[in-house]
This record gives C-alpha cells, structure tokens and sequence, in this order.
C-alpha cells in the first residue's frame, strides 16, 4: 500500500495574469482515497487542480506536501510523489505505445541512463493496469480515443506517484469508456492505495466514484465531504444553477441528481 | 504473465534500440566516406597514400598544399558545420513541435550571417569579432521573434510567419551591405545568403570547433528532457523537468552553435530544416534524435559540397544544392500545415 501522505493548500488564491480565478481555496485532501472536484463550466475547477499541481503559480497561499512547500522541493523528487495527467496532453507524431509510457518514468532515472529492470516492470505494471499491454509495440497514431486515452493514464501511472492528478480523463469519451477508465482508476486506489484528485464534468459519475467532493463555484469551495452529504438538490442549484432533484442511485446507493428543465416535467415537479 | 509482458515490451524497444543504432553507424561510415572524398577529390587526384602522408605532417611538392590548406578546412568546415547546423534544427524542430521551426527558416542563421557581413564587409574586421558578433546577432534575433510572437497567448504558427518576415529582412539587409560594401564580390555574396565552404581557412575554425566540443555535450546530455518538453508544457513540468531552464540551456546552446557555424561558413540553406527530419525517418521515434540529426547535417553538407564541385561544369557552393533540395520540401511543409489550419 503506499504511505499516507498530508497534501495541503491554505488560502490559495491563483489565476492567469491578471484575473483571480481561484479565491482563498482552504483545503487538505484525503490521503488515500479518490476525491473528485466538481463545478461548472469556468467556475475555476480545472485551474485548481492546474495549481495544486504546480502547473501555475499561486499568487498567494501555500501548497504544502507532509509539511513542506511544494515549491521549494526539487522537482524531479516531487514528480516521484505526485503526478498529474493534463486535459490535453501532446503526442509526438509516429511514437510506440511502450516508449510513450516509458517516458513516465523520467523522474526516476538518471540524465544518459537507458531503461533498467524497473523502468521495465514500472512500464509493463502499468501496462497491465490499463489493459494495453497488446498495443505496447503500436504506433499511438493508430489507436482510438478511449486506448489513447489509457495510453495517457498509464504513463502517468508508470511514475508510480503516491497521489496522482487528473485533469477531466473521460472528457471525449463514450460512457461505455468513461465507466472503463474510472474503473480502473478505483482499482488502483484499491489495490494500491493511490491518492486520487480529479476533475470530473458528469455529477453522477462523480457521486458514485468519489470518496470525497470538493464543490467549486466562481472559485471558491462552497462545499466538501462524503457524495452522500455534499450532493443536495440546494447545492447543485448553488454550484451549477440547475433545479434538480437527487434521487438514489439503484446501482451504488449514491446520490444522483436528475435535472428539472422546462419541458417534459410532470406536474409534481413543476417549480 | 508478468514476466510476459515484460519480455514483450523489451523486444520491441530492443528492435527499436538495434534500428537506431544500425542507421547511426551507417550514418558514422557515410560520413567518413565523404570526409576521404573531401580529401582526395580535387583538380588533382593524388594517390591515397601521399594524401595520408601529407596530412600526417609530410611535406610533399603539389600535396600537402592541395590537402592541408585546401581540401582540409573545407572538410571540417563542413563536419563542424554540418553537425552543428543539425543538432541546433532538430532541438528548435522538436522544442517547438513543428518541423518549420528551425533556426534557418525563422532567420536566426540570418541574423548571425548579417552581423558577419557587417563586421567583416563594413568594419573590415576578423577573428574574434565577428565570432563574436554573431552570436550575440543570432541571440538577439531569437529573442527579437520571441517578444514579437508572444501576443495574448503564444502560437507556435505566429512565431514561424514572424520568423520567415524577419528572415526576408535580415537578407534584405545582408544584399545591402554586400552592395555598399567596397569588397563586394559574387562568392562572399553567395556565402552570406545561402552558405558556401569555398575559401575556409584553417584559422578560422578553432571558434565553430570548440562550441561544438562544448555545447553538443550539453544538448545530448538534456536529449531525455528534450522529449519530456515535447510532451508539452504540463506534463514536462508534472514529469519533474525545469521546464523553462532547460529551454534557456537549449537554445542558448544550439545559438552559440549556429551563428559560430553560420560566421564560419555562412547559413548553408536549409541544413538545419532538414536533418531533423530526415533522421527522424531513418531511427524513427522514441530514441534521442539529436546525434542522428547532426550526422545527417554533416553528411547532407558534405554530399551537397562534392555535388556542387563535381557533378557540373560549373562549381557551385554548398548553399546552392542544400537549397535546391529544401525548397520543395518546405513548400511541402507549408501546403501540408495549411491544409491542417496549423498556419
């Protein structure tokens, strides 16, 4: 199982040049469990993440990891504890499906060094992990988007980090591919105990895989704790300005919110 | 299954590992060929012998003058060169993700070849200064295009369209000062625009020889962070890569490289547009491609000069033929990224 570790952020306030976007964000994140951040569209969810990742710079606040700041440790060392899958990562043209996921383990090797023993069981773990042991020796240009996309999950996870960041990873997919990928992810947080955060759009999804709930509006955390206390028809009209009703999921027992429009509404429900 | 797996994966990178090295070793050879070309080709051929002779020391009547101030600073001209010019593109082509973004076609080469033309055409110095002068043109040049194509947000297709603008006006400038310039002549012309080996003298190699001792080692040794920062921005930095100083180390790196290669020999057209690809083709993906790319400068250059010695009836220099075969290829390049919406 991997070590516990404390991951902090204390009054965060950060964005893009000159607009705040995240506003004295409080928060710690549950160690070993799968913590899902959920908001609306630009409410500065993703921007959070970005930041606790150290993708952006904070204007103010402090990010702490078991009590140091995360900027001031070296970066390779803080690559070997926490990973982050980007939203839209980059493909070099015409590159094998086992080398992509190679690349995972660059905090773990040296500046000429070729791969060793465990770069090699790091990269065929993770392989494993996401099924695509098959494609190893493919061209990634060849694949569809639900196989490049655990592509993508894998070679985060061959960093073998103890927390790992996820930046929307079912965003594009089919939902038969969503539930696959999310899955895993659980697996992983099972099996291995990974700290899992990430940014999910599909609120339903979100209540039935998350152990935790952050809930993001105009960036501030207006909410977090258990799905099963967080989602309420009152927050999801606050976060996403959706009247709703949260029903319980026949599958999982969590909540799931079933939205009211304007048409096709029995008469019970008309607002 | 475990074990399996793994077997699986180490075949195919070995088979992968075995292409790399097999296609560089024959670019090694290929190179060597046409570096005893350089040498032995020539109004006179002279015997091998006498040739091995004269370059160990040797003195011998027609030889040694032909081989050792003719023939052979023309040749390491070329390898330094060459290399230098490969190795600087394949870094620009793969920082920036774009085989159009290479040093010669966004004018980098262009501003070194420039400031050479000034100082050796307007001040009549030599030497250290113009080394000099064109490093600091070629650094200026890069940050230049860089300021310009920042904008709200950066693009990399900004940042080539202002290249190739900025490239049109440095060789504006450089027809200018040939013009005013009292020694103007046709070859130093052809030099300054498109590159030529013709006229290199030994003296003038040490500052190309020694950036290349120097800053191929550091390139090849940040190869693997290269390809962490051809990820992209976010994950090179979740990788733990400094992303923004090793950029710094890159292209400081591959500019010293470039303009002292560029004072020496002029911007040998389209060298560093080239090799990248070329090698890239030939190793294919997931090993570093620098040394590649660099082998494929030194031999693009050294084939393209023997081309231009030999097969006319005319001698052109080096910059004639390399343009003629990357002048298509970029329009090629060019049709292509339209037809993606990438420019």
């Amino acid at each position: 199982m991997k070590p516990t570790h404390l991951f902090e952020a204390e009054q965060l306030v950060a964005g893009y040049d000159n607009k705040t976007v995240i506003q004295e964000v409080s928060l710690t994140i549950p160690s070993n469990k799968i913590s899902v951040i959920i908001g609306a569209n630009a409410s500065g969810k993703s921007t959070l993440l970005k930041t606790l990742a150290r993708l952006i710079k904070p204007t103010s606040g402090k990010i702490n990891l078991d009590g140091k700041s995360i900027t001031k440790m070296p970066p390779k060392q803080l690559a070997r504890v926490l990973g982050l899958l980007p939203q839209s990562p980059i493909v070099p043209e015409g590159i094998s499906v086992a080398d992509l996921v190679g690349r995972g383990r660059f905090p773990h090797q040296s500046m000429l060094s070729g791969w060793t023993k465990k770069d090699y069981e790091a990269v065929a773990e993770a392989m494993r992990i996401m099924d695509i042991t098959k494609l190893a020796n493919q061209n990634i240009d060849e694949l569809s988007g639900g196989q490049r996309q655990r592509v993508w999950i894998a070679m985060a996870l061959a960093q073998q980090t103890d927390i790992l960041f996820l930046d929307e990873p079912t965003t594009f997919l089919d939902i038969t591919y969503q539930v696959e990928i999310l899955d895993m992810l659980t697996d992983l947080n099972r099996k291995k105990g990974t700290t899992i955060v990430m940014v999910l759009h599909d609120i339903n999804l979100s209540a039935r895989y998350a152990d935790n709930i952050f809930a993001i509006h105009n960036g501030k955390l207006v909410a977090e704790g258990e799905p099963s206390k967080v989602i309420t028809s009152s927050l999801v009209k606050d976060v996403f300005g959706l009247d709703c009703i949260v029903v319980e999921d026949p599958i999982s027992g969590s909540p799931s919110v079933v939205p009211i429009g304007r048409h096709h509404v029995n008469n019970a429900y008309t607002p | 299954m475990k074990n399996e797996s793994i077997a699986f994966i180490m075949a195919g990178r070995r088979q992968r590992h075995r292409r790399w090295v097999l296609v560089t070793s024959f670019l090694v050879v290929l190179a060597c060929i046409l570096c005893g070309a350089m040498l032995l080709l020539g109004n006179t051929i002279h015997p091998v012998k006498d040739v091995i002779r004269a370059l160990l020391g040797e003195r011998i009547q027609g030889v040694s003058f032909a081989v050792n101030t003719i023939r052979l600073p023309r040749m390491l001209a070329g390898v330094f060169a060459g290399f230098a010019f490969g190795i600087a593109g394949d870094i620009f082509q793969t920082m920036l993700r774009n085989p159009l973004a290479n040093p010669n076609v966004i004018g980098i080469t262009t501003g070194s070849s420039a400031a050479a033309v000034f100082c050796i055409v307007i001040l009549h110095a030599s030497g250290a200064v113009v080394s000099i002068a064109s490093v600091i043109a070629g650094l200026a040049t890069v940050t230049l295009i860089y300021i310009l194509s920042r904008g709200k947000s950066f693009s990399i297709g900004r940042l080539i369209l202002i290249g190739i603008g900025i490239q049109a006006m440095l060789n504006a400038l450089i027809s200018y000062l040939l013009l005013v310039g009292a020694e103007q002549d046709i070859p130093a012309a052809l030099r300054w625009l498109s590159g030529s080996l013709n006229g290199s003298q030994m003296h003038e190699l040490p500052p190309l020889i020694l950036s290349v001792f120097i800053f191929a080692p550091i390139v090849i040794m940040l190869a693997k962070q290269l390809s962490i920062l051809e990820l992209g921005e976010q994950s090179a930095t979740s990788l733990g890569v400094n992303t923004d100083r090793t950029r710094m180390m890159l292209i400081l790196s591959s500019v010293c490289m470039i303009s002292l290669a560029t004072s020496t020999t002029g911007p040998i057209a389209f060298v560093s547009f080239l090799a990248g690809p070329i090698a890239k083709r030939l190793v294919g993906v997931g090993f570093s491609n620098v040394i590649p790319a660099g082998l494929v400068g030194v031999n693009l250059v050294l084939a393209a000069d023997l081309i231009g010695q030999f097969a006319f009836v005319v001698r052109y220099p080096v910059g004639i033929i390399t343009g003629i075969i990357g002048a298509p290829y970029l329009i090629y390049l060019l049709i292509r990224m339209n037809r993606k919406g990438e420019l």
